[in-house]
């Protein structure tokens, strides 16, 4: 896009999240404001499943790159059958919570139970970084940002008393981490059942994985010290560029007008993304199909959603120094030293970002 | 008068025919101007400014100083030397081992090695990737499973978020991936030397070494500038590995000025910062490859 976006050779319609379509291309003046397409119905209706979808396709300047189609919220999953042989089903709740205590718990019974590697906390590269932010996020309840999306926090006392746990359960030997893995090279040693959970899951991943698995991926949410867990989202919608010609703008209103709102094709569209659809009024599109049970449980994460913080401005440079930062700790240095230097970095590209 | 009419002739004549030489080259000439010539100044040109998705002001040399002030960048410079450095005398030299091997051998053979050498060349980088990726894993691998069956290894290494491996790792993929084509040389050079003299040496009671430096080294030597110039701008140019395998990880011990400039300009878009530093990388690449000719030159027979 970056390519085409510089050739002047962009599409006129695209698919993407608000990281980029908002926060990145709209606010640097590549994308139509779509505005009349959030009229009262749509804000009132999108806004009753989530405020955060609404301020994520935002512009600080109030305009509205996106128009969203589907969201979902990124879980972890464990190996239910391996909890349950090593009787550590008890330490997760009825509604998949689970506290940092109980997670701890639950790594120490896996480790008693013979499991070798319990999960790997992968820190490779960017890919599928979701997954470790809200397991280091949530141990102790940190925030990523500020309410604002103008500072980066998680060299605050509970980020680092996070990250720090993370090291000493990996010196431990309850877990493991491993700085040449991505997400889907954890993913695939969880579908091989090398490890015990991952860090990486949603509705998608396990429908992609289920011929592979030999057992049940058993989604849960990421422990939390409150036992409230903060999950991180994605949203996916559509943005138009501005290619300068009226009528394939109009034109292209219209169609992602059909593609999202139309009574029949909305759902239509969503089901076929695998997540759950923004407008509240949808309802359950996956009632009475055969995705049904799976995406029931799925849902009853959505009231988990934690802030979409990934519209703060550097988000492509935090994306780097956050997996570089795991690398670090994992390598011995000190937590909060290497934090206050992940923070630093990402609020030098924020503030230089701003700037521009 | 006759003298003068013949010399008329045959200037017309070279006329004619250095006009139809430049009108068969006009083509290649076109997409070479149009696809490196002015890219190259546009590189140049648009280096001197603050290129963004949003921006384009002149900052003069100020990308050129930022990105000798830039750690990552100074990082990334000295593992790619280490790259050049490394890989391309090994690849040189085994090269050239394996083919002065196999070059006497039988036809099929012959045909059978090449093809073998020169499989990981045809096979696209990615399913080359994947599959080292595989070999390299911390947990699945195929290096740990034997290193810890023959009880070399106590716990696992992860070879690719192993700061002390990693790069070696790359250099690895990049010498398997690297020698196809100048095995494939060698055979062909090797081949090619004068019989009269290498046996008027052997005639002469040289020794087998004597005979191979003294007769076949000297008249392989362009193909060993050729071979020694195309690996040096391989292995400075080396990104789809890293890419695929590292990230640049752990902590920037395999990120590559090719590397960095691909994250500088497509993932945060600065484009002019990413074009210094692809201006400075070429300027290497040149300074690297003249003393190559200059050296290999010295040495070479006519």
């Amino acid at each position: 896009m970056t390519a085409a976006i510089e050739a002047g050779t962009t599409p006129d319609i695209i698919m993407e999240g608000p990281e980029r379509l908002v926060s990145n291309w709209g606010a640097k003046g590549k994308m139509i404001d779509l505005a009349d397409l959030w009229d009262d119905e749509a804000l009132a209706d999108i806004s009753a499943t989530s405020e955060a979808v609404v301020a994520a396709c935002k512009s600080e300047s109030g305009a509205y790159y996106e128009y969203p189609l589907c969201m979902t919220t990124h879980t972890m999953a464990i190996n239910k059958e391996l909890f349950e042989e090593a009787d550590a089903m008890q330490y997760i709740n009825d509604d998949r919570t689970w506290t940092t205590e109980n997670f701890e718990k639950a790594l120490q019974a896996l480790k008693d139970h013979g499991v070798e590697t319990t999960g790997v906390v992968y820190c490779g590269g960017q890919g599928g970084d979701q997954g470790t932010r809200a397991l280091a996020m949530n141990l102790y309840n940190a925030e990523f940002t500020n309410a604002d999306h103008t500072e980066w926090t998680m060299n605050s006392e509970a980020g680092v008393k996070g990250l720090q746990q993370l090291v000493d359960w990996c010196d431990a030997g309850l877990l493991s981490y491993d700085s040449g893995a991505v997400a889907s090279d954890e993913i695939q040693l969880f579908a091989n059942e090398t490890i015990a959970m991952s860090f990486c899951w949603n509705a998608a991943n396990q429908l992609t994985y289920a011929a592979e698995t030999a057992f049940t991926p058993y989604p849960v949410a990421f422990p939390s010290e409150s036992g409230t867990p903060e999950l991180c989202g994605g949203i996916w919608g559509f943005g138009i560029f501005d290619n300068g010609d009226a009528d394939k703008i109009a034109a292209s209103k219209i169609f992602i007008e059909f593609i999202c709102d139309d009574a029949t094709q909305g759902p239509i569209s969503i089901s076929n993304t695998g997540f759950f659809p923004v407008r509240s009024s949808y309802g359950n599109i996956y009632a009475g199909t055969e995705d049904e049970e799976r995406m029931e449980t799925y849902a009853s994460f959505q009231k988990w959603l934690g802030d979409y913080y990934n519209v703060t401005l550097g988000w492509a440079e935090q994306r780097t120094a956050w997996w570089n930062m795991l690398q670090q700790i994992f390598d011995g240095e000190d937590v909060q030293a290497a934090a206050d230097a992940y923070v630093e970095t990402c609020n030098t590209a924020t503030a230089d970002a701003s700037a521009n | 008068m006759r003298k003068k009419n013949v010399t008329t002739r045959s200037k017309v004549l070279v006329m004619r025919e250095t006009r139809s030489a430049y009108l068969f080259l006009l083509p290649s000439l076109f997409f070479f101007v149009g696809f490196v010539i002015i890219p190259m100044f546009m590189c140049l040109f648009t280096s001197f400014f603050n290129y963004t998705m949003s921006d384009f002001s002149f900052v003069g040399i100020g990308n050129y100083v930022e990105m000798f002030q830039d750690e990552i960048f100074q990082r990334a410079f000295w593992n790619t030397v280490l790259i050049v450095v490394v890989a391309v005398p090994t690849v040189t030299i085994f090269s050239l081992w394996v083919g002065s091997s196999i070059y006497r051998m039988h036809a099929v053979t012959r045909s059978f090695f090449r093809c073998v050498f020169y499989l990981p060349v045809v096979t696209g980088t990615v399913a080359v990737a994947v599959v080292w990726k595989w070999m390299f894993n911390k947990y699945t691998g195929l290096f740990n499973t034997i290193l810890s069956g023959v009880g070399a290894i106590d716990q696992n290494v992860s070879w690719l978020g192993d700061e002390k491996t990693a790069i070696w790792c790359i250099i690895l993929i990049l010498f398997t991936t690297s020698i196809g084509q100048p095995i494939v040389l060698y055979v062909a050079a090797l081949g090619n030397v004068d019989t009269s003299l290498v046996e008027a040496a052997e005639v002469d009671g040289a020794t087998d070494i004597q005979t191979f430096w003294k007769i076949k080294w000297p008249s392989i030597m362009p193909t060993t500038l050729y071979v020694l110039v195309i690996t040096t701008i391989n292995s400075f140019q080396c990104f789809a590995l890293i890419q695929l395998l590292t990230s640049g990880g752990p902590k920037h011990s395999t990120d590559t000025i090719m590397y960095y400039i691909y994250y500088e300009a497509f993932k945060l878009n600065r484009y002019g910062f990413g074009n210094a530093m692809g201006i400075f990388l070429a300027a290497v690449i040149a300074i690297f490859s003249a003393l190559q000719f200059k050296v290999t030159k010295s040495g070479s027979v006519d």
